[in-house]
């Protein structure tokens, strides 16, 4: 109970009300444990959780192909390219300079130099910096193996985006409406199509929908026509007016609004999600320093 | 009517492998067939780019590359713009990474400008490394890292992305920590980024900063671009695309922005029809 228990909530409290405290109190001390001991601390603890991430994940991944589970081929093929990485990440060179030329072990180098004659020397490339060196087979993999691969996973989201948003995107109440419409202007609003669009364009839809609101409240044509050629009327005479500027009004300008939305509604209720987090953060770490929250003890 | 009405209700009833091919050819036919389309600065994008121009000539600069492959279209264009913007301004480059694979991009990005050639045929930056820029390469930790930088850099890197003594660097001769650097620059596409930059490196030092974010992040991080804790922002591809305009060198932003354009317009077109659909169905059903 004192080594599993009271002891880790003694250790975290001290920390992290020490690491508190350096944020109070002038002492040189205090400041460099905080702000370079601690920091190397969770460095090294960091490190060593990547060893612990790993192994973690191949014993998951070792159970699987062992009992055969479904969809264990992947879980083979993660297990092989993790030996691949971890093998030509910490035992193969993979890069062997004669001059400017790079060959892929050391007895193709040296056979280049026989070759060609040359008086050249073989320089393999250093340790740890080969996983960067180009033409090593580090090097390779993550050109030709991760990246695309990386790339191709991220690119599917705009399909099932696309998809999604057709399927799910719906005007069913005001707030889903509301999200609906600053959804589409932001799409349309954020890229150069949007700016081809004229403010005009957006005043008329905007009449046409209300004269369609309109018509579902009141039901009779005589009101929804009425309104409709009223204010295409208006819109018109105002847009010869002006010259049919294709910015102005601005409050219909979709890259004007776009932005308005980016820097009013949702800055605001960005913030105030900042500042719950904020907060949040503060109550947690007031809690883990009073020894009330173990979660990280398994409790 | 009730003809026009069953075709979008048709519309509405698509099978989702057409709305895949006709995103594919949105995507596909304009990078293709590059169309160009007007780009038009935002105001964050000038703010970023008034504070890069504000930095002293000559300056120290520290870039950090926090992204992967898998938002390298998004991310990429703008570092290597801004690495453009800072070489031409004669800045030092100290590159750190807190993503592994960010060194990857960093070299990439090092290499477009290494390669890229003014119409003499001549490399338009004759950049070396130890004398323009410095790649100090990735370090596990997160935002222990920036703390770490912000206090004592020599304690975080004690050698270098090639595995050469930071000591030993004449480059590295003056710096200590982050207050050393004239300004910090990050290019983010989620955690370790932005945020934490924010957090334990510009606000603590006061080192002026800016960021450059993948689209979904621009909510989040947009409030420190008003409070002033970040100088501008390039939000997404099109921040990029914005950027390249105002540095005057377009690049695989502007391209992108034609496919990224016809995307939107897919999606927001089936979104209507969706929608649309919707309206007609709700009001047969409740009619029978």
């Amino acid at each position: 109970m004192l080594l599993k228990r009271y002891i880790p909530i003694a250790i975290v409290a001290f920390f992290g009300a020490l690491t508190l405290s350096a944020w109070f109190i002038d002492n040189e001390t205090i400041e460099t444990f905080a702000n370079d001991d601690a920091t190397q601390f969770f460095d090294i603890i960091a490190a060593f959780a990547v060893f612990l991430g790993a192994l973690n994940l191949l014993k998951l991944q070792f159970i699987k192909v062992l009992k055969q589970q479904s969809g264990w081929i992947y879980s083979a093929i993660a297990i092989a390219s993790f030996f691949f990485a971890f093998i030509i990440g910490f035992f193969i060179r993979g890069a062997y300079f004669v001059g400017e030329d790079v060959y892929f072990s050391q007895k193709a180098a040296e056979a280049a130099i026989l070759g060609s004659g040359s008086s050249e020397v073989v320089v393999p490339v250093d340790w740890g910096a080969h996983v960067q060196t180009d033409g090593s087979l580090f090097q390779w993999m993550f050109k030709y193996i991760f990246s695309p691969l990386s790339a191709t996973m991220f690119a599917l989201l705009a399909f099932f985006v696309a998809s999604a948003s057709f399927r799910a995107f719906r005007a069913r109440n005001f707030e889903a409406s509301l999200l609906l419409v600053a959804g589409i202007i932001i799409m349309l609003g954020r890229v150069p199509i949007g700016s081809l669009i004229s403010s005009w364009t957006i005043m008329y839809i905007l009449a046409f929908s209300i004269g369609i609101g309109i018509n579902s409240y009141v039901k009779n044509r005589n009101v929804m026509f009425g309104w409709i050629l009223g204010s295409c009327g208006a819109i018109t005479g105002f847009g010869m007016t002006m010259g049919w500027p294709i910015d102005q009004p601005a409050i219909f300008f979709l890259p004007a609004l776009q932005e308005w939305i980016y820097l009013v509604p949702n800055l605001a209720g960005s913030r105030a999600i900042l500042i719950g987090i904020g907060l949040g953060i503060v109550a947690t770490s007031l809690r883990y320093i009073f020894g009330l929250e173990k979660s990280y003890l398994g409790e | 009517m009730k003809f026009l009405e069953d075709i979008i209700l048709k519309l509405g009833a698509v099978d989702r492998r057409v709305i895949f091919v006709l995103i594919g050819l949105a995507v596909l036919i304009p990078l293709l067939t590059p169309i160009s389309l007007p780009v038009r600065e935002t105001p964050t994008t000038v703010k970023f780019y008034d504070g890069i121009e504000d930095i002293p000539k000559n300056s120290k600069v520290l870039v950090s590359f926090d992204y992967g492959p898998s938002t390298r279209p998004e991310i990429h264009p703008m570092n290597v713009g801004v690495l453009r913007h800072m070489l031409r301004n004669g800045h030092q480059i100290y590159i750190s990474c807190l993503w592994p694979d960010g060194i990857y991009m960093a070299l990439d990005a090092l290499e477009e400008i290494t390669d890229e050639v003014n119409p003499d045929n001549e490399s338009t930056f004759d950049i070396k490394e130890y004398e323009d820029y410095i790649l100090l390469g990735y370090r596990p930790g997160a935002e222990a890292v920036i703390k770490g930088l912000a206090s004592d850099l020599r304690k975080v890197y004690t050698v270098d992305a090639n595995g050469n003594f930071i000591d030993d660097i004449e480059m590295m001769d003056g710096i200590k920590n982050l207050n050393d650097f004239a300004y910090i620059y990050s290019g983010s596409a989620g955690y370790p980024g932005t945020f934490e930059w924010v957090k334990y490196g510009g606000d603590p030092t006061g080192v002026p900063m800016s960021s450059g974010t993948t689209s979904v992040q621009v909510n989040e991080v947009i409030p420190y671009v008003q409070t002033g804790q970040l100088i501008g922002l390039l939000a997404g591809m099109p921040g990029a695309a914005e950027y390249e305009k105002l540095i005057n060198v377009p690049g695989i932003a502007i391209q992108g922005m034609a496919a990224q354009s016809f995307a939107h317009i897919v999606i927001v077109l089936f979104i209507v029809f969706g929608n649309l659909a919707f309206f007609i169905k709700q009001r047969r059903d409740r009619k029978y």
